[in-house]
């Protein structure tokens, strides 16, 4: 390339023109010149060469070009972290600020939030460092999960990922609890005998008081063998007789805690087909553990249930 | 569970951003690594995607981050120039004895480019041997459109420089 002025200004818009990239005023501008000067025509051509060359090195084999392995192991790590990332999300519910958090699998997590402290650091605390917010794969959920909370919807149909139980015994506590119909309780002991561990009430209770989808799995539902509605979610059993309420499951206030009263409900005897009247037969004498508690005749007939054909407590409904 | 996306992402860019790691790396095993890492970051970060995002532009991007990053943090710059020259001498014995000045140029070319700075070698690799656009590039490289430009004519100039006396003088003929 000449070192003349005019040379040394033309020279990016030779690499411009080579390149293909030039605006037609450039172009002109490099063909006038080039037509006049020899060395700079030279130096074009040189580019276009170039540029020739690097066509023929982009077409040319590339050696280790087989993306095959290596996507099939893409593809096995991508499987892996589908099955172990979450997403969630933080709403404003009606109970004060939850979490809702899901995998690919099903909800993972259902969490009061204490809101306390760092948002931040409580999710990483509780779902770990993959988890991702994505309020639009939790919305859905959360919008059901409203209509619940109303009292316009009685399920919540969602698909569970319940790999993070702590145990087998944990993983059974939560399967029984799940089964128990909306407007019903059973006890701490109720839940011991349905897993066939009957003498397992506390570690009952101490599985659901870890139990990582409250609402979801109606832990709000199985009370002390008193009638005593125990604990919830820590210290909020306030908010256990709310969630009771919402249901129609009435309670009565009695010291720092509420008692379902299971003289004013209707009950199933576990294994029996039909609803009685608390006095039918034998079952006031009968521990709650051997009982379903019902808050109304509806709820026990949306469970499935018949009208007991001793008591009728169809003929003779509990006073409301 | 439901459907995700991001398998025809995968389906459609792997390949390629694969290609163009192992251009950069000039190693099959890094290349395999890196490409994997590329795609494990983009599923991690694809649903905060606007929509109508240019997928193909922000994988590049990410695997330019990751390439930097290789080059900074490993200090492997040196063995993968080794490897350079050891692939190619093994594709050299592939060609056909017929191409061998081209194939000299493009051998040329190529060491050239492997001895580039990091900045001009990604910029080059990007914009000729993969089609992306400068303002892509830029974002990549954390510059702007301008500078991307002049990392490839930089670039470009080495190339004319180390090619001196490989390109026949012109004859009147090709006038």
């Amino acid at each position: 390339m000449s070192s003349h002025p005019v040379c040394r200004e033309i020279e990016p818009d030779l690499l411009v023109v080579a390149s293909g990239e030039a605006a037609p005023a450039a172009a002109e501008r490099v063909e006038g010149h080039v037509a006049g000067c020899g060395a700079c025509r030279e130096e074009l051509r040189h580019y276009r060469a170039i540029e020739g060359l690097v066509g023929a090195l982009r077409r040319a084999p590339l050696p280790g070009d087989d993306a095959a392995l290596a996507r099939a192991e893409l593809e096995s790590r991508l499987a892996d972290l589908r099955r172990r990332l979450v997403s969630f999300g933080i709403f404003s519910s009606p109970l004060g600020p939850i979490l809702i958090a899901r995998s690919e699998l099903g909800v993972s997590l259902v969490r009061y939030l204490a809101g306390r402290g760092s948002v931040a650091a409580e999710v990483r605390r509780l779902l770990g460092e993959e988890a991702i917010e994505d309020r639009a794969a939790t919305g859905a959920l959360y919008a059901e999960l409203v209509e619940y909370l109303e009292g316009r919807r009685t399920r919540l149909d969602w698909p569970l990922d319940l790999r993070g139980a702590r145990s087998d015994f944990q993983r059974r506590v939560l399967d029984a609890t799940a089964q128990l119909p909306y407007g019903a309780v059973a006890s701490y002991a109720g839940i011991a005998r349905r897993i066939g561990a009957p003498t397992a009430a506390r570690p009952v209770a101490q599985a659901l008081r870890w139990n990582p989808l409250p609402i979801v799995i109606p832990c709000h539902r199985v009370i002390g063998g008193s009638g005593a509605l125990v604990g919830y979610a820590g210290k909020r059993v306030a908010l256990k007789q709310r969630l009771l309420a919402i249901e129609g499951v009435r309670t009565l206030p009695e010291r720092d805690d509420f008692r379902v009263p299971r003289e004013a409900m209707y009950a199933l005897h576990v294994g029996e087909s039909e609803y009685c009247l608390p006095i039918c037969g034998s079952l006031a004498s009968r521990p709650l553990s051997e009982l379903v508690l019902f808050g109304s005749r509806e709820r026990a007939e949306a469970a499935g249930l018949a009208p007991c054909t001793t008591c009728r407590p169809d003929l003779h409904p509990l006073s409301a | 569970m439901e459907d995700d996306p991001f398998e025809a992402v995968v389906g459609a860019y792997h390949a390629e951003i694969r290609r163009y790691l192992l251009r950069i790396t000039a190693r099959m095993s890094d290349a395999d690594d890196l490409s994997q890492e590329t795609f494990l970051r983009a599923f991690r970060a694809h649903r905060s995607l606007p929509p109508g995002a240019n997928v193909r532009a922000w994988l590049f991007t990410i695997a330019t981050n990751l390439c930097r990053n290789y080059f900074r943090a490993q200090k492997r710059r040196r063995r993968a120039y080794a490897a350079a020259a050891l692939d190619r001498s093994e594709t050299d014995a592939a060609w056909p004895e017929a191409e061998a000045v081209a194939r000299e140029a493009r051998a040329r070319v190529e060491g050239v480019v492997a001895g580039l700075p990091i900045k001009q070698r990604l910029a080059f690799i990007m914009r000729k041997l993969h089609d992306l656009d400068y303002p892509t590039i830029g974002g990549s490289l954390n510059c702007s459109e301008e500078s991307a430009r002049a990392h490839v004519f930089q670039a470009l100039r080495k190339i004319r420089r180390g090619l001196d006396g490989l390109i026949p003088a012109k004859t009147e003929s090709q006038l």
